[in-house]
């Protein structure tokens, strides 16, 4: 199979160092405390974000930083063929880890002592690259669950077929045999590496090179998902600031008073 | 994208920002207030969620005000908790926080060793916060802080309705939310407002107390002419409306009839 083009195109269209188009969607699910859709491509994935609240089982309970607790599923209906997996599956079990270290690393545990934030992914279609969408939704929830973190947590994955560092690999392209690098950065504290990942072999030049796209790769995600949060944030903002800048111009000066009521030292 | 290099000397109040972004350079000399969701890195404050930046008028102090669910407590809050526990000293109160609180037995106005209230597990307070410390379990007060009661007892009867923390705030803030104006105008209520996204309510009819649910929940992201109009929707094909307009005119009936000296049946509704 052709992965490249004489041209320079891939199997999709695309070219070596373009992303697949990405959708985000928040407070899909009513019942978490913060919930998000996201899609890249064709992979689509599903983050819920419970907390922080007690800890369940108090042998687990930290008196210094919140417990973070993972859970990664793929749907039945998530791959080609349906599949029914356990979630002791292998391979979800080192996704989990994987995910939870990540997030573990951007939220600020120590402001939530003895409380525990649960995260629960799942993927409800695979195309390739289903951990890193994984990681871009959980810290979308997250952000829509309103949990401090130090951060954002953008998260993508590059390959190296045919010569040429293949930005953003399908399912296909990640079949072919070849090398799958997976990162994950906080882009505002200097492109800080949170996840490396790789899967077969490569040459340490080369590895320098696909490194480099995938962090690219990782900064573009982080752009779209900041766009995401803002325009999500002012869309609730405006609705409220519509009614309390009614309320204050009907009911006089009582509107500013009640800002310093309302504020609070919340962590 | 690039590391931060907009460092803002200006807090930027009203700008949505997102966890990582910088809202202030800090000065080199001088205090700056600020309360959640802001972290210091380095000389620059950094939001930690994503909301909008708000600053009180008064004391100028900085906060990001994000779309919550979770009740992270913090003192001087009003919060409706359920009794889950009840020591020789203490009672075990839920309220939606990551721990328990604590209401002391003597927290109440006139309580002493021998004269304790009379609350039970699955009981439901009226509270306020009395500290909030993140690593100790909170302690709540029936009392304000002069020790007089102010509205903070047990709530007897009604059920508890849960909102997003910030719809609760909205709802407590002066001048009332036009939700709450339309409704108090048609039906009679009692309602509480925890800051910890619960509120309770109790009414005559049952009726009632699902209109008034319904309307406080669906009512977050409406403006105020909307939740006026939400209001007039619910009420206009509601049985609980009519009730209290029968009530109103049964009430009526009475005062009129208590001038002439007859026993009217069915009588004064409350």
């Amino acid at each position: 199979m052709e992965f490249v083009s004489p041209v320079g195109l891939r199997l999709d269209g695309r070219r070596p160092q373009e992303l697949r188009a990405m959708r985000a969607q928040l407070g899909v699910l009513a019942s978490a405390d913060g919930s998000a859709l996201f899609e890249m491509g064709n992979t689509k994935v599903l983050a819920a974000v419970f907390g922080p609240k007690p800890v369940e089982q108090r042998s687990r309970e930290d008196e210094k930083r919140a417990v973070v607790r993972c859970e990664y599923a793929m749907a039945a209906f998530s791959t080609g063929e349906r599949r029914r997996r356990g979630k002791a599956d292998r391979r979800a079990t080192e996704i989990t880890k994987a995910i939870r270290n990540t997030i573990e690393q951007t939220i600020l545990t120590e402001l939530l002592p003895r409380s525990q934030v649960d995260v629960y992914v799942q993927v409800l279609q695979a195309d390739g690259g289903t951990r890193c969408a994984c990681i871009n939704a959980a810290f979308l929830a997250l952000a829509a669950a309103a949990v401090p973190m130090c951060d954002m947590v953008a998260s993508c994955a590059a390959g190296y077929l045919e010569s040429t560092p293949l930005l953003d690999l399908n399912y296909t392209e990640d079949a072919g045999g070849g090398p799958d690098v997976a990162v994950a950065i906080h882009p505002n504290l200097g492109d800080r590496l949170v996840l490396l990942q790789q899967d077969s072999r490569l040459a340490v030049d080369t590895f320098e090179e696909v490194l480099e796209l995938a962090v690219a790769g990782c900064r573009k995600v982080a752009e779209f998902m900041r766009q995401t949060l803002l325009e999500h944030t002012q869309g609730l903002a405006a609705q409220r600031a519509a009614g309390d800048a009614a309320a204050e111009a009907a009911g006089g000066g009582g509107g500013g008073g009640s800002d310093e009521e309302l504020d609070a030292d919340d962590f | 994208m690039a590391a931060v290099a907009v460092k803002p000397t200006e807090p930027e109040v009203g700008k949505c920002v997102c966890p990582g972004d910088a809202v202030l350079a800090l000065p080199e000399t001088g205090v700056v207030r600020i309360g959640g969701g802001l972290q210091q890195e380095g000389a620059v404050l950094v939001a930690s969620k994503a909301g909008v930046v708000r600053q009180a008028p008064r004391t100028g102090k900085l906060w990001v005000e994000p779309r919550q669910k979770r009740y992270i407590p913090s003192a001087e809050d009003a919060v409706v908790g359920r009794i889950i526990d009840k020591h020789s000293e203490n009672y075990g109160v839920d309220i939606g926080a990551p721990f328990r609180a604590l209401l002391p037995v003597l927290a109440f106005e006139g309580a002493t060793k021998r004269n304790r209230p009379n609350l039970q597990v699955g009981d439901l307070v009226y509270a306020r916060v009395e500290s909030a410390h993140r690593d100790l379990e909170p302690v709540l007060s029936c009392t304000d802080a002069a020790g007089k009661a102010s509205g903070f007892a047990h709530l007897k009867g009604g059920t508890v309705v849960e909102v997003s923390t910030t719809h609760a705030r909205a709802l407590l803030s002066r001048p009332p939310a036009a939700v709450l104006s339309a409704l108090g105008r048609a039906l009679q209520f009692e309602m509480a407002v925890g800051q910890n996204g619960r509120v309770w309510l109790d009414a005559p009819s049952p009726a009632t107390v699902i209109l008034v649910a319904n309307a406080i929940q669906s009512s977050e992201f409406l403006s105020p002419a909307q939740q006026e109009h939400l209001v007039a929707a619910l009420l206009r094909g509601s049985s609980a409306a009519a009730a209290a307009a029968a009530r109103q005119r049964q009430q009526q009936q009475a005062d009129g009839q208590q001038q002439e000296q007859q026993q009217g049946s069915g009588g004064d509704g409350k």
